[in-house]
């Protein structure tokens, strides 16, 4: 179209402006982004310390071998996967039946959008805060178990016991993001058309039948999309967990990668050795997000 | 089809549904949204309420969700500090500069290489908006300890150099501002031009002032997620000067989490600016939950 109106040459000189309009970001990119990753690749074959004057030791694939055979990181890996699991599926579920429920409502639809979201604003420090006090022995979640189960006086261990602070901090974690991923689910909702769901009507369908053979084969993109989000957004945990130990929860049960890792680093100053660390959580990701990729490719839906 | 939509449509609207089992369903339903919602919102009222009583009565059982009056000393507790150094106002001040620098930075940066991945037809975009891209899938902790090396090697240690520059721009911003102008029409582009306006004039007076939707979300979606950032200040910022908000959370929170209210006027002075931000410009927060949801060009 352009081509008409300008010369070969104007056509030149508009490129040359694209050039120099991404440029900026680029050298940005260049320095912050793309050189890091290859510095952390590169860095996880060294024995490398941090604040320290003698050079860096090539030691090839060590810091992995090291890892491999360590305990302690076995423990992150275990601990980040129980995290993952049981936070990412109750939170697609709950996100999947709140969305359907809103939908299914004339009013108020928009006052449950907000305030299921408005926990996702919070910072996370913030909302690690409020739920520290929250399981505190005295405190409010104590007070509400009891009172469901009739046990007054009993103390649940919330930040103690090591099955119940990972229950805990993944409570926490759903807390904070069920209201996102429900409003993911309700645009994938508002695409269904309205004629799929009043044809169903029609014929008879009952509203579980409806959302078990319609809606939710329907949805099957939008859930992929949501399931791989959440399980990549769990796999990244780290400021709940961070400030759950400064407050004096035990570290083992929610020594988490990046947990692990900061430490690590930044107190162990063993820098190759989070760095080979960091690789792995990366291949770990890559791994879910081609996972997405393929799946989304696979399962397109007409209606 | 059409006539029968419509047929299908009165049929509706006289079969009324009045049987007792809807409206049990409709009950459950109604239940289960409110339970959620308080669920929800419990944490925040807590937040709210604990803010203002003195510490004793925030653990008392059972919980008085109505406080007798407001006990403002946690508010001066939390914002003197234990040693009486004031520095979480200096800290707020951090918090402010960086997030703002930030999201100045990614929204000027985004809209300008959004724009010349999408209008210019330049040898070699596709690679580079792919590149661009493929960065998303990098989490911050892959990079972080390089990134914290060549913050050393420059100098910015403990500096606002140092905090802000990681976050100058992101692939996030560029992809939505690339998706947002893919589809502007070419023909006003190509119509200032025969009217002698230069590229950089076009950008400022003609994209600018129409994107300010994918500005908007940019721009809140950014600000929050700085905010927000616990981990790079933790490297970052050694003296209290430089720390922000979240990290005077934390070490409040290790060195005094006796006193409740006052952890929970620190974390409600903390939440008041950004929960003003999300009740202002709610649509803008939704509608950057659903960027990736909806496919486009």
């Amino acid at each position: 179209m352009t081509g008409r109106i300008f010369s070969p040459g104007i056509e030149h000189k508009k490129a040359r402006w694209g050039w120099v309009f991404i440029f900026p970001s680029l050298t940005f990119f260049a320095l912050f982004n793309f050189y890091p990753i290859f510095n952390a690749l590169y860095t996880s074959l060294f024995r490398k310390k941090l604040l320290s004057l003698k050079p860096p030791k090539f030691i090839g694939f060590d810091n992995y071998i090291y890892l491999v055979n360590s305990p302690d990181f076995w423990n992150s890996i275990r601990a980040t996967v129980v995290f993952t699991i049981g936070t990412f599926i109750p939170m697609v579920i709950f996100s999947l039946i709140l969305a359907n429920f809103i939908i299914s409502r004339k009013r108020f639809q928009k006052f449950f959008q907000m305030a299921y979201y408005s926990p996702a604003v919070l910072s996370s420090v913030v909302v690690a805060a409020i739920w520290l006090l929250i399981f505190d022995p005295r405190g409010l979640s104590n007070q509400l178990v009891n009172f469901i189960l009739n046990t007054p006086g009993i103390d649940h261990k919330w930040l103690a016991n090591s099955i119940m602070v990972q229950i805990s901090t993944m409570l926490v974690y759903f807390w904070k993001y069920v209201g996102y991923f429900t409003i993911i689910f309700l645009v994938g909702l508002a695409s269904i058309p309205q004629s799929i769901h009043e044809a169903a009507e029609i014929d008879g369908v009952n509203a579980w039948t409806g959302f078990w053979y319609i809606t939710f084969p329907l949805l099957k993109p939008t859930t992929i999309l949501v399931s791989i989000m959440s399980m990549l957004q769990c796999l990244k945990t780290f400021s709940t967990q961070y400030l759950f130990t400064q407050g004096g929860a035990p570290t083992e049960p929610i020594n988490v990668i990046t947990l692990n890792l900061y430490h690590t680093a930044i107190r162990d100053h063993r820098i190759g050795l989070a760095s080979a660390m960091s690789i792995i959580l990366f291949c770990i990701m890559l791994f879910f997000t081609w996972l997405q990729f393929k799946a989304s490719r696979s399962d397109e839906v007409s209606y | 089809m059409k006539i029968a939509m419509v047929m299908l449509h009165h049929l509706k609207g006289k079969k009324k549904k009045t049987s007792a089992q809807s409206f049990i369903t409709d009950l459950f339903i109604w239940a289960f949204l409110i339970m959620a919602a308080l669920f929800i919102l419990g944490p925040f009222v807590f937040m709210f309420t604990a803010s203002s009583m003195p510490a004793n009565d925030i653990m008392k059982m059972p919980y008085r969700w109505i406080p007798k009056g407001f006990y403002w000393q946690n508010y001066w507790q939390g914002i003197r500090g234990n040693d009486g150094s004031f520095i979480y106002l200096r800290n707020i001040l951090n918090s402010l500069i960086v997030a703002s620098t930030v999201t100045l930075t990614t929204v000027i940066l985004s809209a300008l290489t959004g724009f010349g991945l999408a209008k210019y037809h330049f040898k070699g975009r596709y690679f580079v908006f792919m590149m661009i891209l493929a960065t998303m899938m990098i989490p911050f902790e892959v990079i972080m300890i390089p990134l914290y090396l060549i913050i050393t090697k420059l100098g910015f240690q403990n500096s606002y150099q140092g905090l802000i520059s990681p976050f100058l721009v992101n692939a996030f911003g560029i992809f939505l501002m690339r998706q947002y102008y893919i589809t502007f029409p070419d023909e006003i582009l190509d119509a200032a031009r025969i009217d002698g306006a230069s590229e950089p004039m076009i950008f400022r007076k003609i994209i600018l002032p129409n994107s300010v939707p994918a500005i908007a979300t940019l721009a809140v979606l950014t600000f929050k997620s700085q905010w927000d950032n616990l981990l790079w200040p933790l490297l970052v910022a050694q003296s209290e000067e430089m720390k922000t908000i979240p990290l005077y959370i934390v070490r409040f929170t290790a060195e005094k989490h006796t006193d409740e209210g006052a952890m929970m006027a620190v974390a409600a002075i903390a939440s008041i600016p950004i929960l003003i931000l999300f009740l202002k410009l709610s649509k803008y927060f939704i509608g950057g939950a659903t960027v990736f949801s909806v496919r486009k060009g």
